[in-house]
């Protein structure tokens, strides 16, 4: 197999620790689980000299609920979502998203943080936290700061975040109760699968009016988006299965899929209709429910 | 000891010891703990690495190979091209038409034409990019209609890019026609597969002094292996010795790619005289390794207002790809079950296989069989529906039975169990009340299929076939047993020891196989054609009756009675009349070298002659037939094109089940590799190019995918001329899943596909209108 690149690997305990060694050391990375990165650096489609291991920093890693927000660690596995009763229960978009990513193995190792930053148009995670209005946490050595969610991505596989700086925390609103959320993708097969288009809907009815409607599609533009145009289609009106079969219908158009060996662009723009429908259908029954 | 003896003897028995029972395997324990060890587990630290400098364009001549950029980096030790071959550099299989290191020209995007023998890893990689490769460039063929045209380049020079052709005449086609009421023709045509078996391609040679060679390998045909590096290093056979490492899936594959990657490594150490290994990455398997090969099949058939075929006219190309490797054997394996596994009184057949520019084409489980019931099974269908007969029912006025005659001509005078395969998934799948149920649940589409299947055992057109294998009985009255026969995952060999054990009424546990090592195992020919079991296993109890013939006279004189009271049970020889009179095998064995009674027998087995005419096709294709049929149930998702596999169920007429679990194991995988080639698995080569060589995009089912298998029906209709009666298994169980999915595919939508794969893309457009 073709070898590694050479690479210095530092442990640190702390997140202090790990925010000095990014700052200081030339060519560094940090890395979690390694399921995105380490195929990379076979690849040689990035240049590491020192990789930074996260996963002895205990701060990084939690699930909690504080102050109205769900608060999750950058650390945190994608089975450690699956087994939050919290995730499944305020958020079940995301735990659906978690779920269906990989295999046991890849959840096991696979981060929130590295699927954020890793940037793939593609990220499962993607579409359900910017249907959530998540926000993540961004931190060095001198500053730190709070974007939301979509500003992770600046291109496909190229992240917003400077050299020194690494996304500690990802948070959401806690969604109250009556909300609903769902998360649905299309692969090409049951598991272990790259999305080809992925979807995930986020909806408060009050008295029969959707009050908030967010609509998030991913793996059909050069990062995941959300469709505003469809929400405000939504927003302040009564839900009816014809209405969210209009919405879908514009979402088809709103997309800006690629052909690829995949998929053509014009399979995933009318995937983005179906489960465009199928997530708002669903967010709708989880909140009347 | 003729074949047929084994069967009576042993086959009338009123029970078995261990035949017919599902018994865990000797190897599953090592396997499923990590602890069997495969040929990457070999190689030792010091071993040079070796890279293979590939072609970078699909067509074109070498005018120039520079290695001394290459020889500058540290650690590259050297860069062996086609000069360096002190023997013939020739390996093609069927023809001469593949060089094993290319110097005058290359034949498509990936051919070898040096190895960069390296330190290390990193510095073989480095060396294998500085090699620089002169090209004048030649117009590249990619299709078969590119390819027979006739201002084409000549790939193979010649007169035409035809590497082979087939034909078959069998009765009169057009009075067939005439009596036909009901006429389908079709044109259907069936991809490139990719084995993707879990362990690459992999070779450790290790030079043992100045003049032999050992090489450790992943391989289906050891003395095959031997033969071609013999052929490379310009040696004698028994110059060379070669070892099968527990091999890590094969499908066929290995077969073709073993002697390939084995004669490679073999070359490095003997010209370099140290150690070395030459092992495939995931990419470099998926897009330089054999495929099954590509085939378009031209099909008309007809069947009378009774629903009896009258015709079928057959043309069939295949695409080789840059060599032709097995196509001959390929194609003619197509040709000879061109009919399916029906009485068709007239059957016209005509075949080639044509060069292209690009990966080529070999061994995949199915051998042909998987394309050419795929558009048998199609037109039955459609002959069905035209006549206005239930699919199933107009197979069964059909199926070839005891007494009929196949495409070739050739009479089944026993063993034929295919109608009792097809009545028995009819009646586990409840065919007839399920297909009138099945339709739309919220949504969904369903739909029920069924397909056919037969394949022939061992090689095709009546060419010689033979097995052996080797046994000792040891001082303690243990067994070695030794055989040609690779343990690929399959378990012939765990088969054999049950053959064995029966015949010698020794406890499993007290015989120990060894596997293939060329210097000390006897030739069992190839893992191949699903052979291993009924020809080595056959061998095996040739070996086994003959010890035993020796074991039961020395019994029978320290027990005091006749030989033919003496029986062998539980590893001890008993006087059958006085049963507490007994002695252990280890007393027997004692004895035996005392007395200076031979404990050691060879076995050799070949099955009966066979003949059979090339001119007309016809004649004896194969000793005898695995038949099964599948029936499928689909649930089509009309919003997304998905299709899900939701319930199979399989039969197979096996002859006889030596070990049932054993042909679950075979008939489940071969579930989930039929599911793929039907639906998911697409390999997509762009101008000679692979572009998805990884498990990211070429995309093999997971478990998830795997539909509810029914129990497997198991029909024995033992075959006279093997160890109790059993027939082939590995090959016969991806033949008829392929062609139930696209049946029942049809059945829930409408659509039907005369290519492959089903993708959810493609369904999704011609539920929308587009032509499939």
């Amino acid at each position: 197999m073709r070898p590694l690149p050479r690479f210095r690997v530092h442990r640190p305990e702390s997140l202090e620790e790990a925010l000095e060694l990014l700052a200081t050391l030339e060519k560094a990375k940090p890395i979690a689980g390694g399921t995105d990165l380490i195929p990379l650096m076979r690849e040689v489609k990035v240049d590491v000299k020192h990789l930074i291991d996260l996963s002895r920093i205990e701060e990084l890693n939690f699930i909690r609920e504080e102050g109205g927000y769900i608060r999750i660690g950058a650390t945190t596995t994608l089975s450690d979502l699956v087994e939050s009763e919290l995730i499944a229960s305020k958020a079940p978009a995301l735990w659906e998203a978690a779920a269906s990513m990989g295999s046991p193995q890849i959840r096991n190792r696979g981060t929130i943080g590295g699927n954020l930053c890793n940037a793939s148009p593609a990220a499962d995670l993607g579409p359900p936290l910017l249907a959530l209005e998540a926000e993540a946490e961004i931190r060095s050595l001198d500053e730190s700061r709070c974007i939301p969610i979509g500003e992770v991505f600046a291109g496909p596989k190229v992240n917003s975040l400077a050299e020194d700086e690494l996304l500690t925390e990802v948070r959401f609103k806690t969604p109250p109760q009556g909300a609903g959320s769902a998360f649905e993708k299309i692969g090409r097969r049951k598991a272990v699968t790259l999305a080809l288009v992925n979807a995930a809907a986020y909806i408060e009815v009050e008295d029969k009016t959707c009050r908030v409607a967010r609509l998030a599609l991913g793996a059909v533009a050069d990062r995941p988006m959300r469709l505003g145009e469809a929400e405000e289609m939504l927003r302040g009106k009564e839900l009816s299965e014809e209405l969210i079969e209009e919405v879908s219908a514009l979402c088809s158009k709103l997309v800006r899929p690629i052909d690829d060996i995949r998929a053509s662009a014009w399979y995933r723009r009318e995937m983005s209709r179906v489960l465009s429908r199928r997530v708002l259908l669903k967010a709708w029954r989880r909140c009347k429910a | 000891m003729e074949a047929k003896e084994v069967f009576e003897r042993f086959s009338e028995r009123e029970s078995f010891l261990v035949i017919g029972r599902s018994i865990r395997r000797f190897d599953a324990l090592d396997k499923a703990l990590g602890r069997a060890k495969f040929t990457a587990d070999y190689v030792e630290r010091d071993a040079l690495v070796v890279k293979v400098v590939r072609s970078s364009l699909p067509h074109a001549l070498i005018k120039s190979i520079n290695i001394d950029e290459a020889l500058k980096i540290p650690g590259v030790v050297a860069v062996l091209t086609a000069r360096d071959i002190p023997g013939e550099n020739q390996i093609g299989y069927a023809l001469p038409d593949q060089p094993l290191l290319n110097d005058v020209k290359v034949h498509y995007v990936g051919d070898p034409i040096a190895l960069v023998c390296a330190e290390n890893e990193e510095a073989a990689f480095k060396g294998v990019e500085a090699v620089e490769v002169e090209y004048e460039e030649l117009q590249a063929v990619y299709t078969i209609d590119e390819a027979l045209s006739e201002d084409a380049p000549r790939i193979h020079g010649g007169e035409d890019n035809i590497a082979v052709t087939t034909r078959v005449r069998k009765g009169d086609i057009e009075e067939g026609f005439s009596k036909a009421e009901a006429i389908v023709e079709d044109i259907y045509e069936t991809p490139y597969q990719e084995h993707m078996y879990i362990e690459p391609e992999a070779a450790y040679a290790i030079p043992e002094g100045h003049n032999k060679v050992t090489v450790i390998g992943t391989m289906q045909s050891p003395f095959l292996v031997r033969e071609k590096i013999a052929g490379i290093l310009g040696w004698s056979l028994n110059q060379v010795r070669v070892i099968q490492a527990l091999t890590g899936g094969a499908f066929g594959g290995k077969d073709d790619m073993g002697p390939l990657v084995c004669a490679k490594a073999a070359l490095a150490a003997v010209k370099l005289r140290r150690p070395a290994a030459l092992i495939f990455d995931r990419d470099e398997s998926a897009a330089y390794s054999v495929k099954r090969y590509p085939a378009r099949i031209r099909y008309r058939s007809g069947a009378d207002a009774e629903g009896r075929m009258t015709a079928a006219e057959v043309d069939i190309t295949v695409d080789c790809g840059a060599y032709a490797n097995r196509a001959p054997f390929w194609l003619w394996r197509m040709t000879a079950h061109a009919a399916g596994p029906y009485e068709v009184e007239a059957v016209h057949v005509d075949g080639k296989a044509v060069y292209t520019n690009k990966v080529f084409g070999g061994s995949f489980r199915g051998f042909g069989d998987v394309a050419m019931h795929f558009a048998v099974e199609s037109q039955m269908d459609m002959l069905a529906e035209k006549l206005g007969l239930d699919p199933l029912e107009f197979r069964l006025k059909n199926v070839l039975r005891p007494g009929s005659r196949t495409t070739t001509n050739q009479l089944l005078d026993h063993s034929v169990g295919m109608e009792e395969c097809l009545r028995g998934v009819a009646e586990a799948s409840d065919w007839w009340n399920r297909r009138r149920r099945v339709k739309r649940t919220e949504g969904k589409l369903r739909g029920l299929g069924v397909a056919c299947a037969h394949h022939g055992i061992s090689t095709s057109r009546g060419a010689p076939d033979w097995s052996a294998a080797s046994l000792i009985l040891n001082e303690d009255g243990t067994f070695t047993y030794r055989t040609g026969i690779c343990e690929l995952g399959q378990g012939s060999q765990f088969g054999h020891a049950k053959i064995v054990a029966e015949i010698l009424g020794a406890p499993l546990e007290s015989i120990r196989v060894e596997g293939p090592d060329t210097d000390s195992t006897p030739n069992a020919r190839p893992t191949h054609g699903s052979r291993g079991l009924m020809l080595g296993g056959s061998a095996a109890a040739d070996a086994a009756l003959r010890l035993r013939s020796r074991m039961v006279k020395v019994a029978a004189e320290m027990l005091g009675c006749d030989e033919g009271d003496v029986e062998l049970r539980d590893g001890r020889a008993y006087d059958r009349r006085r049963p507490e009179n007994s002695v252990s095998f280890r007393e027997l064995a004692r004895e035996m070298y005392i007395r200076g009674v031979s404990p050691a027998a060879y076995g050799f087995y070949a099955p009966p002659r066979r003949y059979f005419d090339p001119e007309t096709g016809l004649g004896v294709a194969y000793p005898v037939y695995t038949f099964a049929a599948t029936v499928a149930e689909v649930e089509v998702d009309p919003e997304t094109g998905e299709v899900k596999v939701v319930e199979v169920w399989p039969s197979m007429d096996v002859g006889r089940a030596i070990d049932p679990l054993l042909i679950e194991g075979q008939i489940h995988g071969a579930i989930a590799q039929g599911l793929g080639f039907a639906l998911t698995e697409n390999l997509i080569v762009e101008e000679g190019r692979v572009l998805n060589p990884n498990f990211k995009d070429y995309v093999i089912p997971s478990s998830m995918d795997m539909p509810r298998v029914s129990n497997v029906i198991i029909v024995e209709k033992p075959y006279r001329h093997s160890a109790f009666g059993a027939k082939g298994v590995g090959e016969p169980a991806i033949i008829s899943i392929v062609s139930a999915i696209a049946n029942a595919v049809y059945h829930a939508t409408g659509i039907r596909f005369r290519t492959l794969p089903i993708t959810a893309e493609r369904l999704y457009r011609a539920l929308r209108g587009e032509k499939p």
